[in-house]
């Protein structure tokens, strides 16, 4: 190696390894936060200084023992957004697939309403579609809250963008084989779209799993409620309950640390293999 | 074909999330134990008994529970044969009130009853309320009452919202630190007193002397209020930027600025985690909030116990007011009620009630709009609050009972409060960048553009 | 589900013509993107009309009225053009900074000097998982007013002043940027990685045997071929920060002083549910609607992504 190239190498190296412990270093001190007396945190806030002396479990203990309502918001968090990846990767890949490798009337026209449902302001939907959900009777069921998350336009575009690099002369020798377009999808394409499939289920997990406005607004019982709406509940100008606030957030982020670690492979995977092509 | 047992498999474990929602909201909720560890965001208050009617309410503040907690479990047992089971729930300030408005404006989804912020009780008036009047209960009492507690919840001669409090507001004074400054706290009788007072604090001790908020109007409406003015006067007509309030607001700057004896609020309200921690290590040696605060200062300022006192606010004249009114909760029925004669009588027995404003001040330390009750007995047993700041709370109030006048209010209270927490506080007392009066007009402005 | 659908049906010869006939070149397309269609009538072509009915009326319980074009009337008010102002300027800087920022560590990383790429890799991403509102929390501590706060002991440092974070404009909007950019800087990382996987190993050693430098490869090989990728983290990136609400709501939940922090959709927000005014909060949705739709669709337009046979 020359030398010059090992120079590099040890700038860029300390550039990204300081970024990357900027980039930790909010949820390094939530970590510590959440093992302080609450009151001690309204007091002095988040500070430099780490005293030893205040730290212990007992915020989580706490939470594990008597956080009322904590637990089902966990488990009401993790059913939502397991349906909600399922169903929006299985629509939103066949949309995004036919728009890309099909020719037919009204394609672009299709693309051009994905950009702009992808524009549009949900603040304006958010009462006719909460109407909707009463006409349906949806209000306080987790229907109400996939149901809009079923087609997600970003991951038809996603899509889209992924099928289009994918080899079409595959397909005409499926064809050839007396493959039907559906078996042609389902058999061969899907198949080699599926490291999209891992990269999206993690977006639109995150977007379900972190999803705020929403559920705020559908959702009516404390024991119904997903994790973000039921810690905002914590947070009102009337008594901020740090204890559970602080710790819950911290278990919130660590399975969906866990489970990318462990999936990451997949993730940059399907980003990767194919590439997005504008 | 290995692919499509793959959907296969990923399909049916959807029906089973989907299924396993129906029986969601089972589990879970309280069953009302009385180890109340802060107040739960849910709760299920009252009788297990399967005939016992399932009432539903929301509320903006947790604490607010507790005051039906004890309700109910009066009801329940003063009228076995109708038992009441009320579910109670907590939501976010912001969240509850918009949920209502979007579950009235559609017809479905609202609670039996619910608890409305004064601030936002005016957007539940606007059209046809949806809301029950509660007149035929209201009437016969209301002689008992500070009768304008009513009237802020009420249009064209209907009350919809039953008060919480009367929201007198006092000063509230760290008698440590007053001592410290060589500052008899009962000589301070006017605001000129009060200034004087200020400076020896500012100049013996290392607190200052008041806080000023820029993100909330207690500092401010108490004040203007004490002189007659209001944002709007009697006709509903905008007078914000009239002459009180913008000497009233000038006052307040200079006090930061030219007196130096008063500092903008850590956080910019007295409800922010800064100031709780501000002060309770001493920052400031007084604060001018109404009566409904002492619950803040026993639940987050526990270092102050037994160092604050409680004293009229002092007066601009030498016969002016020593208070105002400040505040509110309206406690309302709704139009989606199904049982709305129970709902009704229910809530008139917790808030109208010689016995639900004696509770209104033992669970919650609010002072009861129901002055009758401020002589009983009752009130004067001990509490935490009377722990905290001392014996004297009702005498304080009896003594200025008279001097309570109560706010104006209309539709545009809501854009009242935004403009003044916005743009005025923070342009005249923070930034400096406009004067009181600019300030102000630009705000009537505003209001009126609306 | 259709291909179910279609194995399903019984009667010989109607199942041959219905298969037939969902066999189709012409019909699959639409069989496919049909899910899309029934969910865009239904679950947002429907509320887009209704939103824009509404944004003609004045909206009370039991008591809808016309009111024509009031409420688009009303829109060109201060507090509007301040709103306005500070999303473009959000929109701007994050847009600048999160396509740039991300390409070059995505380079980096992605080069042969960087050593635990993976592990790096993996830091920068994990700020995505966090939620806003969680984030928020986070930042409110760190950025708190006192001089023990973290953000005053780091400023301390250089010798600055403790600062009113939460309370200026400059400061309020270096806070909203900062979350989003601690937020997404990962994830248009691994974009921009995506990306550059694709780009040829053999252009770089062409390159390299020419004798070009770091930078040289950086403008003529890298940049180009990033191409449509950062097409595709701008659009994102635009859109997302015309639609940006969390951001601010968790620095200033009631609204902040003098609108240092009021963003388009937190003034929809505002005005419709706060002040009860759906009708106006309509009216200003559909006119945010419109400026992103010109600026997105000029944007993929400038860009080509709306071309035919992409």
């Amino acid at each position: 190696m020359l030398a010059r190239d090992k120079f590099f190498t040890i700038i860029i190296t300390i550039v990204i390894a300081l970024i990357a412990i900027l980039a930790l270093f909010p949820l390094f001190s939530l970590m510590i936060s959440s093992l302080r007396p609450s009151s001690e945190l309204m007091r002095n806030g988040i500070t430099l200084s780490i005293p030893f002396e205040q730290l212990n479990f007992s915020n989580y203990t706490y939470i594990f023992t008597e956080a009322g309502n904590y637990w089902s918001w966990y488990i009401n968090s993790i059913l939502i957004s397991a349906a909600s990846i399922i169903l929006c990767l299985f629509f939103s890949s066949m949309v995004g697939y036919a728009l890309a490798v099909y020719e037919f009337k009204g394609n672009r026209f299709i693309f051009i309403l994905v950009l702009l449902i992808l524009m549009v302001p949900f603040e304006i939907l958010m009462l006719p579609l909460y109407q909707l959900m009463v006409g349906l009777q949806m209000i306080d069921t987790y229907l109400a809250v996939i149901l809009p998350m079923m087609v997600a336009p970003i991951a038809v575009f996603f899509f889209r963008q992924y099928a289009s690099g994918l080899p079409k002369d595959l397909m005409e020798s499926a064809r050839m084989d007396g493959c039907t377009e559906y078996g042609i999808f389902f058999r061969i394409m899907a198949p080699l779209m599926l490291p999209s499939f891992a990269a999206m289920a993690i977006l639109q997990g995150l977007s379900s799993w972190n999803n705020f406005l929403w559920p705020l607004v559908v959702l009516r019982s404390n024991t119904m409620f997903t994790l973000p709406v039921g810690l905002a509940t914590l947070l009102t100008p009337y008594g901020n309950n740090y204890d559970i606030l602080i710790a819950g957030s911290v278990m919130t982020i660590l399975p969906v640390v866990i489970l990318f670690l462990f999936f990451q492979r997949y993730f940059i995977e399907g980003l990767t293999v194919g590439g997005v092509k504008g | 074909m290995k692919k499509r047992s793959l959907y296969v498999m990923l399909f049916s474990m959807l029906f089973v999330i989907l299924a396993a929602c129906g029986k969601g909201g089972g589990g879970g909720g309280g069953d009302g134990s009385e180890d109340a560890e802060g107040a739960e965001a849910v709760e299920v208050i009252g009788s297990e008994s399967k005939d016992a009617t399932e009432l539903k309410f929301w509320t903006f503040n947790a604490l607010h529970i507790d005051i039906y907690k004890d309700a109910v479990s009066r009801w329940n047992e003063e009228f076995p044969d109708r038992p009441i089971k009320l579910k109670a729930e907590a939501y976010p300030y912001d969240n509850m009130h918009n949920n209502l408005l979007l579950a009235l404006q559609s017809g479905t989804g609202a609670p039996d009853i619910v608890d409305i912020e004064l601030g936002r009780f005016p957007n539940y008036l606007q059209g046809e309320p949806q809301l029950l009047p509660m007149n035929e209960y209201v009437e016969p009492v209301k002689d008992k009452f500070i009768e304008s507690r009513f009237d802020i919840y009420s249009k064209d001669g209907k009350n919809y919202g039953l008060p919480t409090h009367v929201g007198a507001t006092v000063a509230y004074y760290n008698k440590e630190i007053m001592d410290a400054a060589g500052v008899d706290i009962d000589s301070i009788q006017t605001w000129d007193d009060y200034v004087a007072a200020g400076k020896k604090v500012v100049e013996n001790t290392d607190a200052t002397m008041t806080t000023l908020e820029t993100n909330d109007y207690w500092s401010y409406w108490p004040l203007i209020k004490q002189q007659g003015s209001d944002f709007f006067d009697e006709n509903g007509e905008v007078t914000i930027s009239n002459e009180t309030n913008v000497e009233t607001l000038e006052f307040m700057r200079s006090l930061i600025y030219d007196e130096k004896i008063a500092e903008i609020t850590p956080g910019g309200g007295h409800h922010e985690e800064e100031y709780y921690g501000f002060m309770n290590d001493g920052g400031a040696a007084s604060v001018i909030m109404p009566l409904w605060y002492m619950g803040r200062f026993t639940d987050y300022m526990p270092d102050l116990k037994g160092k604050m006192v409680i004293r009229p606010m002092p007066k601009w004249t030498e016969d002016g007011n020593r208070s105002a009114g400040a505040g509110g909760t309206g406690t309302a029925v709704t139009n989606q009620t199904e049982h709305p004669e129970l709902a009704k009588e229910f809530l008139a027995y917790a808030k109208l009630s010689e016995e639900g404003n004696i509770a209104l001040w033992r669970v919650m330390g609010f002072d009861p709009p129901m002055w009758t009750v401020w002589e009983k007995p009752e009130i004067r047993e001990d509490n935490k609050y009377y722990q905290y700041f001392g014996t004297d709370i009702f005498d304080t109030l009896l003594s200025i009972r008279e001097e309570i006048d109560s706010i104006n209010i209309t539709e545009k209270n809501p854009l009242v409060q935004e403009q003044l927490s916005t743009n005025v506080f923070n342009n005249v007392l923070r930034s400096q960048s406009q004067s009181a009066e600019e300030a102000l007009k630009e705000a009537e402005a505003a209001i009126k553009n609306n | 589900m259709s291909e179910r659908a279609v194995s399903t049906t019984d009667s010989s010869r109607s199942k041959r013509s219905i298969k037939d006939f969902f066999l189709s070149r012409k019909v699959v397309p639409y069989v496919f993107v049909s899910p899309f269609i029934i969910s865009f009538l239904l679950l947002f072509l429907y509320p887009l009309i209704s939103g824009f009915i509404m944004s003609f009326q004045t909206i009370l319980p039991g008591q809808t009225t016309f009111v024509g074009a009031s409420n688009y009337e009303r829109i060109l008010n201060p507090t509007f053009f301040k709103a306005l102002s500070n999303t473009t300027v959000y929109v701007i800087l994050t847009t600048v900074i999160l396509t740039i920022l991300p390409m070059i560590l995505a380079t980096m990383l992605n080069s042969k000097f960087v050593r635990f790429s993976n592990v790096f890799r993996a830091s920068l991403f994990i700020p995505a998982l966090t939620s806003t509102i969680v984030a928020g929390v986070v930042f409110r501590l760190m950025f708190g007013e006192s001089e023990a706060s973290l953000a005053n002991t780091v400023v301390g440092f250089f010798g600055i002043e403790p600062l009113e974070w939460k309370f200026g404009a400059a400061t309020g909007m270096f806070l909203m940027v900062l979350l989003a950019t601690w937020k997404w800087l990962g994830v248009n990382i691994l974009y921009f990685m995506a990306g550059l996987a694709n780009v040829p190993r053999e252009l770089y050693e062409a390159a390299e045997m020419d004798g070009a430098g770091i930078i040289h490869k950086f403008r003529h090989i890298t940049l180009p071929m990033l191409k449509p990728i950062t097409v595709y983290v701008v659009t994102i990136t635009i859109i997302a920060g015309f639609r940006m609400y969390e951001e601010s709501y968790v620095f200033w939940p009631e609204g902040s002083p003098g609108n240092i922090g009021l963003t388009i959709v937190g003034y929809i927000y505002q005005q419709g549910f706060r002040m009860n005014d759906l009708g106006f909060g309509a009216a200003i949705g559909v006119v945010l609607m419109l400026i992103i739709f010109i600026i997105s669709i000029l944007q993929l337009a400038l860009s080509g992504t709306l071309k035919k046979g992409e």
